[in-house]
């Protein structure tokens, strides 16, 4: 328990040294120290805990019920505040709201219902505290080298924020844990709303106007969601008379239509945290913050709270049909839609912000479907997805600052100009969709747990999204491996804490994928077998065998392989008389030397943003919208 | 697993002297549809020959690996096929051949072969839905996603799955790389921009990308013959009999059409996929 406790205090204790450290030699060495200890403290809480299954903590108290109420009211103060300085009044009135509901909750309910085992542990957890232990804090890592590089772009007598930065990282870390470790659904929900308000003010870092606009957009959001996470608090606290959240799933699992509306609510919730469509637009807005917020909100964090809540509720989907079918539909055509999107954007921020909202429909659908085999692929999806994630993301943040632009188009050659760089990103990128990688491996189980369960509608979206998945992956890989003559080598200048944070996070999809059985014989299947009982595999050891060997020979060829050809070396065909081979030079119609220029197709007429995000967003808020009219007017279930 | 490793084995050795013979079958049906006497039979033999002993030249040292990864994956998708392993499985694989075929042609950075990539990345969303939807159906016939199952049934997936069946047979055009969908390369030089995707392929390297299609011939036959297999040894000759029905009817298209925008290849593969695809899969999820 110790060690649960101390993973969710310590990034908060760090987070309150970084604040006030002014110097960047002595935030170095915290930053970098703590990562450390907590990516020990995680592996450390995974050997103890691992293959021990579900274990609680006896830990309650009213103190901390009284701080986690007062920290719910503290963070929506300082909404107001903000809401109040750029006049933003729908974040002020969700704000005052909150509070109404937050006080209500706190005097009329949570004092019904006592929960004795305030903490838990189990393999879901387990999983998912590494991916925050090692992961977030690797970003975090990253993020040193990073924010040295932007406080230096930014204009002359700028004021330097890093110190709040570094603070709310680690805070969200803190928080993120937090959410993971709650059996009482009160201090989950606490964790909740400080991450909510921890990617706000990660979000409005740099302060222009565009920054500001998107922060509200996500807050408004995000608090959305949080009311709904409160409505179902304060339901399940009056009428089930539990507000613990391993009682709320069994009384669900077993009875799953006196837990509906708490559970829509609950799904609601999830949903505006995972950016879902029509909430998704908040995700695409946080790209204007520095690039490692971007990561840690796409990878280990923030939207993956979100899911981990959806997969939570899971065995209640299986038997409760209302939220089930919301999760899975909103889920489903997020997927589709957003990767369908994805071709048409050349940012490769955008690109990488539709992937992740992409994915995270598949994982909700996952949740949504409810069975054995459909959480597996859930957890390796999510597993997967927040490294690879994580290391495009670095990639791209590095290669922004050395190239000077983060457009696919500008990252012709970057093969040459960037070699490790371009590999890492190339193994990022083949790791989101291509066999024999991990991602893939989960999407494959994805697809025959969807099989198994008839879901027709589902597994039509999935053959058609995979398709748009690989057109959009597969030409912005294209265009990295490019070779063509040696232009200048620009990576010489990337930071060592950089290519740290990139190195391991490379290492680890290698390793993921390698060990992809283990970790499921002794994570994933461990804790399906806990929740569900039964558990049968939708791939064969074998399969999963072949892909782990398969995978490992991909990743050799990239990093050793590919420029060891002792070809004579020959010029491009020009179809004419060409001037320069290397530069694409030839002689044109005017006989005047015309360079050859080629974009990548992004088909904005057919998948564009203005085609597809409307019927999205109208579609799937018909769906969340009937979803919760539905739980309210039936809540006995159909 | 040993079932994998030996179908490989035996993938590798004899789908190229099928593919070869069906390629030069090919070339011969063509030149007499089109009035000609045409090749010998063994003539792209001869060519492949020809091209593996001429000199390694290449635009860059990475192409050739690029392709070679290609040609590797695409034998192990037929093994993994023919082996009776989870067809899945194949369907990634060759997927992932394709991948490292697209990023050879854009590792060039010619201007040619980069057209090429681009299409036949379209061509692979296009075809890919009903690839998947095809698997599908299969695993709701069969009940299993292992191609061995159909050796256990008693009549073959074609009498539910016949839909889907048609389906594949649209999109096959394209993963033959037929005309009117032979957008990224064609074989008919009047439709053709250069070469497409292998305008700097050449010599052995050239000879690599011939000797994959070869291979890819016969998995995707294999596909089509996978329709028509059941417990019963008479299946075997009816399967072979369609397989060269079916090839015979795609060098009949290839020969009376000419290429298509990728406009239409694109909504008309995604419209069969979900029309053929879909409803085959509801039918035999629902019936």
């Amino acid at each position: 328990m110790l060690t649960v406790v101390f993973l969710i205090l310590f990034p908060v204790l760090a987070a309150l040294v970084l604040l006030v450290v002014r110097g960047e030699g002595a935030r170095k060495v915290v930053s970098i120290g703590s990562a450390l200890v907590i990516g020990a403290g995680s592996i450390v809480l995974a050997v103890q805990y691992l293959g021990q299954g579900p274990a609680f903590f006896y830990i309650s108290s009213s103190y901390v019920d009284m701080a986690c109420f007062a920290v719910d009211v503290v963070l929506m103060l300082a909404v107001i505040s903000y809401g109040v300085k750029y006049r933003k009044w729908a974040a002020v009135g969700l704000a005052v709201v909150a509070i109404a509901m937050a006080a209500y909750f706190e005097f009329a309910v949570a004092h019904h219902a006592h929960v004795a085992q305030g903490l838990y542990i189990d393999d879901l957890s387990i999983l998912m505290a590494l991916i925050i232990g090692i992961v977030g804090s690797c970003i975090c890592v990253y993020a040193l080298g990073y924010m040295h590089d932007f406080q230096h772009h930014q204009p002359e007598g700028a004021d330097d924020r890093r110190p709040a930065f570094f603070a709310l990282m680690f805070l969200f870390l803190g928080a993120m844990f937090l959410i993971v470790f709650a059996n009482n659904m009160a201090w989950m929900f606490t964790g909740w709303e400080i991450t909510t308000v921890c990617s706000f003010l990660l979000i409005g870092y740099t302060r222009t106007e565009e920054a500001i606009e998107n922060s509200f957009r996500q807050i408004i959001m995000n608090m959305l969601g949080g009311l709904g996470f409160c409505a179902a608090l304060i339901y399940s606290g009056t009428y089930l008379g539990t507000l613990a959240l391993d009682e709320f799933l069994s009384m669900g699992s077993v009875a799953g239509a006196a837990v509906a509306i708490p559970v829509t609510c609950l799904a609601f919730a999830g949903i505006t945290k995972a950016a879902q469509m029509p909430f998704h637009t908040w995700l695409l807005g946080a790209m204007v913050a520095p690039t490692p917020t971007s990561a840690l909100l796409h990878s280990s964090t923030m939207v993956k709270a979100g899911v981990f809540l959806l997969v939570k509720l899971a065995p209640v989907f299986a038997v409760c049909a209302v939220p089930a079918a919301m999760v899975m539909l909103v889920g489903c055509l997020t997927f589709l839609l957003c990767s369908l999107m994805a071709i048409s954007q050349s940012n490769a921020k955008r690109v990488l912000a539709y992937s992740t909202i992409a994915n995270l429909g598949l994982i909700t659908a996952c949740a949504g479907v409810g069975t054995p085999e459909a959480v597996w692929a859930a957890a390796f999806l999510i597993l997967f997805h927040a490294i690879a994630k994580s290391l495009l993301f670095l990639c791209v943040g590095t290669a922004e600052h050395h190239i000077g632009s983060r457009d696919i188009e500008d990252m012709d050659l970057l093969f040459d100009r960037m070699p490790r760089l371009a590999r890492y990103m190339m193994l990022g990128i083949m790791c989101m969709f291509i066999a024999p990688f991990g991602m893939l491996v989960a999407k494959w189980a994805t697809l025959v747990s969807f099989a198994e369960a008839d879901l027709v509608l589902l597994l039509v979206i999935l053959a058609f999204g995979s398709a748009a998945t690989f057109m959009f992956w597969a030409k912005w890989m294209g265009k990295l491996a490019g070779i063509a003559g040696q232009p200048e080598n620009v990576e010489a200048t990337v930071h060592k804490s950089e290519w740290s944070a990139m190195g391991l996070m490379a290492l680890l999809i290698v390793a993921c994928c390698m060990l992809m059985s283990v970790i499921s014989a002794c994570v994933v299947e461990p804790y399906i077998a806990t929740v569900f009982g039964t558990f049968d595999e939708a791939i064969s050891d074998w399969n999963v065998l072949i892909s782990a060997i398969l995978s490992v020979i991909v990743v050799a060829i990239l990093f050793a392989g590919l420029g060891r050809g002792k070809a004579k070396k020959a010029g491009i065909y020009l179809a004419g008389a060409s001037v320069d081979n290397e530069g694409r030079v030839f002689l044109g119609a005017m006989n005047k030397p015309q360079p050859a220029t080629s974009r990548n197709w992004y088909m904005d007429s057919w998948f564009g943003e203005a085609r597809l995000t409307k019927p999205g967003k109208v579609l799937c808020a018909l769906v969340i919208v009937v979803a919760l009219a539905a739980a309210l007017m039936f809540p006995v279930g159909f | 697993m040993i079932s994998i490793l030996i179908g490989t084995i035996a993938f590798a050795i004899l789908a190229p002297v099928v593919g070869c013979l069906l390629s030069g079958f090919d070339r011969v049906v063509s030149a007499r549809m089109q009035g000609r006497v045409g090749p010998p039979i063994l003539q792209p033999y001869y060519d492949v020959r020809k091209l593996l002993e001429k000199e390694h030249a290449s635009v860059n040292a990475a192409e050739g690996v690029y392709v070679t990864c290609a040609l590797v994956f695409a034998v192990l998708a037929g093994g993994i096929f023919f082996g009776g392993g989870n067809l899945l499985m194949c369907v990634f694989v060759i997927t992932l051949s394709s991948l490292m075929f697209i990023v050879a042609a854009y590792s060039t950075r010619s201007p040619y072969a980069e057209i090429g990539a681009h299409r036949e990345t379209l061509q692979v969303m296009a075809y890919e839905p009903m690839v998947l939807l095809m698997a599908i159906a299969f695993f709701m016939a069969t009940g299993s996603f292992d191609v061995n199952a159909v050796l256990g049934l008693d009549a073959p997936i074609i009498t539910t799955a016949w839909l889907a069946f048609l389906g594949l047979l649209y999109i096959l055009t394209i993963k033959l790389r037929k005309s009117p969908f032979d957008l990224s390369m064609s074989h008919h030089a009047h439709q053709e921009i250069v070469r497409g995707i292998t305008t700097e392929m050449s010599g052995p390297t050239l000879a690599k990308v011939e000797i994959m299609h070869w291979y890819e011939n016969v998995l995707f036959l294999g596909w089509i013959g996978m329709f028509f297999v059941w417990g019963s040894p008479i299946s075997i000759a009816l399967t072979l009999v369609v397989m060269v029905l079916v090839y015979l009817l795609e060098i009949l298209i290839d020969n009376n059409f000419a290429r298509v925008k990728w406009q239409l290849m694109l909504k008309s593969a995604w419209v069969v996929a979900l029309l053929a695809g879909g409803v085959n899969i509801a039918v035999l999820a629902f019936l």
